[in-house]
């Protein structure tokens, strides 16, 4: 039958090249053997449109052929959960190191053209799906040859084959850890010592502009035979620091004075924090001409120190920039999983 | 199709899945070729979609739990299978987990 030889030959063109004559062959005995059956029945051979109507419903050659490869999968239920979660780590740490290496970038050509550092940032942002793309599409790829691989060759290579490490319940985090000690009340003595601790620090904030030992120690008599000082940018974000801290240690008078200490601090008040820790930060990437330090006498000393102050410059910038760029991320991240908590917190009361 | 039909059809697939590979093997005991194997399977209340049927074979085979032979009937070669040593092993295993899953579904209702 002339039909059921294209079928067979469609067939085959689908089929995996080593087995096809085998396959094609036991096919063609069984689809031989019904077609028999049901010309004995009609008594007669099948019209041309029966034998297309059955054909039909054997199903498209693509179809039929596919039933005969090994994997239909490219990682298969086993390997799945290993799969999806390295993935998520693979692309959360691509877009960190991503992130900051681009940051750097732009911070290495140059911080003085703000249109351009713009420009670059859209770039960034651009760039990121394909940065996605390409990690999800190579991690993929080797989970798929090892699925592949164990498939091949099954139980041989361990552990490939079972992909389950041993674990066991008690190396399993403690309940909370991911959100650290914040996720727990307090004792009383602990946000006693914190308050102690914040007044300690603030007293030596404001000793430091008056005693600079306190911060450089003997290197402050060194300090002083430099032809450099600092900018007065710096007298501003030494207040905000101030500030921040008058902030934070007000806020933890207040919670031990309500009682407020036994209860776990809240995320928002977290998030707050991290913000306005970014505030000091950018004031510093914001100095007028980006200049942190200053010559001293800059008529006399600008030839020969003009360069070094330039260079200084330019590499505490870079550096702040890097910090700015890790504090947005954990500030980010920390608003995500906050978003995230939230959004299954509603659709559970749901 | 609506979803709830498409879940019962996903749900009965599943459940089908598992029972195919017994009925094959339980009717390999004795040898067919593929054509006849799906008619006797069908006989018995067993209807299996020969695009299901035939790779089926081909995956026990390379499993170890079937062996084959061409020969040739009708003036046509065929490949006939039947149970091979380790497959009436598993299939005694699985009639057994089988009798136990009907037992425990039969308590329920």
């Amino acid at each position: 039958m002339e039909l059921l030889e294209r079928y067979l030959n469609a067939v085959r063109r689908h089929l995996p090249w080593l087995r096809q004559d085998d396959i094609i062959a036991e096919l063609r005995a069984n689809l031989e053997a019904q077609l028999d059956d049901k010309e004995a029945e009609l008594g007669r051979p099948l019209t041309k449109e029966e034998a297309e109507a059955w054909l039909k419903q054997i199903g498209p050659p693509l179809q039929v052929a596919a039933r005969y490869q090994h994997q239909q999968y490219l990682i298969g239920p086993a390997l799945f959960p290993t799969y999806a979660f390295v993935l998520r780590l693979v692309l959360a740490w691509a877009t960190v190191i991503y992130v900051i290496a681009s940051v750097v970038t732009i911070a290495a050509q140059g911080l003085g053209a703000e249109a351009s550092a713009g420009i670059s940032l859209v770039h960034i942002a651009l760039r990121l799906p394909w940065i996605w793309i390409i990690n999800a599409g190579i991690t993929t790829l080797i989970f798929a040859a090892v699925e592949r691989t164990g498939a091949r060759f099954p139980g041989k290579i361990y552990p490939l084959a079972p992909m389950t490490p041993p674990w066991s319940p008690l190396d399993l985090p403690s309940a909370g850890a991911g959100d650290g000690d914040w996720a727990k009340p307090r004792s009383f003595t602990r946000a006693l010592l914190e308050v102690f601790a914040g007044c300690v620090l603030l007293g030596w904030l404001l000793l430091v502009p008056h005693h600079p030992f306190l911060l450089l120690g003997p290197g402050e008599w060194y300090l002083h035979s430099l032809p450099y000082q600092l900018a007065p940018v710096w007298w501003t974000f030494y207040w905000l620091v101030v500030c921040f801290n008058i902030f934070e240690l007000a806020w933890k008078l207040v919670d031990l004075a309500r009682g407020a200490w036994q209860r776990p601090i809240n995320r928002a008040r977290r998030l707050a924090m991290h913000a306005l820790a970014l505030v000091p930060l950018c004031v510093l990437l914001a100095a007028p001409n980006h200049a942190l330090f200053l010559l001293k006498n800059p008529t006399t000393d600008a030839a020969a120190h003009g360069a070094t102050v330039a260079s200084a410059n330019k590499g505490v910038l870079q550096a702040v920039s890097i910090l700015v760029a890790i504090v947005l991320l954990q500030l980010l991240w920390g608003i995500g999983r906050a978003s995230l908590d939230a959004y299954r917190k509603r659709q559970a009361a749901k | 199709m609506t979803l709830a039909e498409n879940i019962f059809e996903n749900l009965r697939m599943e459940l089908r899945r598992g029972c195919l590979t017994l009925a094959v093997l339980a009717q390999l005991r004795q040898e067919y070729y593929g054509y006849t194997l799906r008619k006797a399977l069908a006989s018995r209340g067993m209807e299996i979609d020969e695009n299901t049927l035939y790779p089926l074979l081909r995956r026990l085979e390379a499993q170890g739990l079937l062996i084959s032979e061409w020969r040739e009937e009708d003036k046509r070669n065929k490949r006939f299978y039947r149970l091979s040593a380790d497959g009436q092993e598993i299939f005694v295993r699985l009639l057994k987990e089988w009798n136990d899953i009907n037992t425990a579904i039969t308590n329920l209702l």
